[in-house]
């Protein structure tokens, strides 16, 4: 998941090093069991905003490794952060390994996708007591951004399980309609005209 | 330890061939404690196996053993005890009695059963600051909210000290924040206070607070899902699924 943009609106607040960063993100999303963010991803995100001109290193803490060069937002930075704020942010729904998965076992004929369908509904109602469980034990005071993003995830598996079932209920339909074969695409070096002619 | 065993339970509503088949040679088992929800499509049969259960109709074949009793055919009388003393039920729409307080709606099982007023009153109070209504004891059910309403009629299920609640849907006609207020509490049932919940439900949310659940469709057990795992498969689990949304 790309950190750019919420490094931006850090820095449009005031100069950070790479350090402070993350420990700020961190503590934002309510901990490392909610993001596993390693540095090492900050630091390769803040060397491509400089090169985009988005940010620039204002200056470094002597005797110190590159984690405490202090980083500051460029003008240019500073409006791409409005445009962040500004638009919304699209949902990308569509790299869905079930959804593959299904469709290969549609194509393959020997595997069964009923039960590709009750294996991965059997993991979404497992996913969905495991975060139940998690969201009963969060505290409303303390754990706010892990609550939120509980209430995401379990708003998510709902879905998952709602879709499985409509799929379910029209996999006739999908089993018998032909798989399209690839597009034949001619292949090999072009005949010389030569060859043509003899 | 199981506590409930239902043998090829079957129930027909009517004859020749216009019967409904509502429950088809159903089999299965509770344990002791055990929180498990019933889920299936319309019509699958979950309600029925749930009033089965309850003992509020009579199977056509089959044993449903309660205990070690098997009350698919013990008399009318028994029955009615049973579910006074052995069960308790919580239904979708509340069903608590308008003109009677929170403690008055849930120490009447107590009081119909011969329990002097006092003592009863004195049950439901505390059965009342166990579900969190400690503030409520005197409000009547239109000054409750109904996420309020259906925890006062938990606690009514559970004056009697039943070893079995019994649920319909029960956040059936609850906003979502109630709703999972109320299966959390169910959760407490089962897991604090050691009695066996059965819910039918048709929300994957609710379902998921469950041990167990069983997948009804066209009045058989289609599919059964274990919920179960140790606490540091179940961080990683949710963590995977975060990082991926």
């Amino acid at each position: 998941m790309s950190v750019r943009y919420a490094l931006l609106g850090l820095l449009a607040q005031r100069p950070c090093h790479g350090y402070e960063l993350h420990s700020t993100l961190l503590s934002i999303v309510g901990g490392q069991e909610n993001w596993d963010l390693k540095p090492a991803q900050i630091y390769t995100t803040l060397a491509r905003l400089e090169n985009s001109g988005l940010v620039r290193q204002a200056g470094t803490d002597k005797d110190s490794g590159p984690e405490k060069h202090i980083y500051t937002i460029t003008p240019k930075g500073k409006q791409e952060v409005t445009r962040w704020f500004r638009e919304g942010v699209a949902e990308n729904h569509v790299h869905d390994e079930f959804f593959i998965k299904l469709m290969i076992a549609l194509a393959l004929e020997e595997v069964n996708a009923v039960e590709i369908i009750r294996i991965q509904r059997n993991t979404l109602y497992q996913q969905l007591h495991n975060v139940t469980t998690q969201r009963q034990n969060a505290k409303p005071g303390q754990d706010m951004a892990r609550l939120l993003m509980l209430d995401k995830t379990v708003m998510h598996l709902e879905a998952d399980l709602r879709w499985l079932e409509m799929i379910e209920g029209r996999l006739d339909e999908v089993a018998h309609q032909p798989i399209p074969p690839p597009a034949n695409r001619p292949r090999g070096r072009p005949m010389k005209v030569r060859q043509l002619n003899d | 330890m199981t506590i409930i065993k239902i043998e090829n339970l079957t129930k027909k509503f009517g004859d020749g061939p216009t019967a409904v088949i509502a429950l088809d040679h159903v089999t299965v088992s509770v344990n002791a404690g055990e929180f498990v929800a019933v889920m299936g499509p319309s019509g699958c049969g979950k309600s029925t196996l749930l009033h089965l259960l309850g003992g509020l109709d009579k199977p056509t074949n089959g044993k449903i053993i309660l205990e070690d009793l098997n009350i698919a055919d013990i008399s009318d009388a028994r029955l009615t005890e049973l579910r006074r003393r052995r069960i308790g039920f919580v239904f979708q729409f509340f069903n608590l009695l308008p003109t009677l307080t929170a403690v008055e709606n849930v120490a009447l099982p107590l009081v119909l059963d011969g329990v002097k007023t006092a003592k009863a009153n004195s049950q439901a109070t505390e059965w009342l600051k166990k579900v969190g209504l400690s503030d409520r004891l005197n409000y009547r059910p239109d000054q409750l909210s109904g996420g309020q309403q259906q925890r006062v009629a938990i606690a009514r299920a559970l004056v009697a000290e039943p070893a079995l609640i019994l649920a319909d849907e029960p956040t059936g006609n609850l906003d979502s924040r109630s709703s999972d207020e109320v299966a959390s509490l169910l959760r407490t049932v089962s897991e604090k206070w050691g009695r066996t919940v059965l819910i039918v439900t048709h929300d994957p949310r609710i379902a998921a607070y469950a041990d167990r659940i069983i997948f009804l469709k066209d009045g058989r057990i289609v599919e059964e899902t274990k919920l179960s795992g140790t606490s540091a498969q179940k961080v990683k689990q949710v963590r995977q699924k975060a990082e991926a949304l």
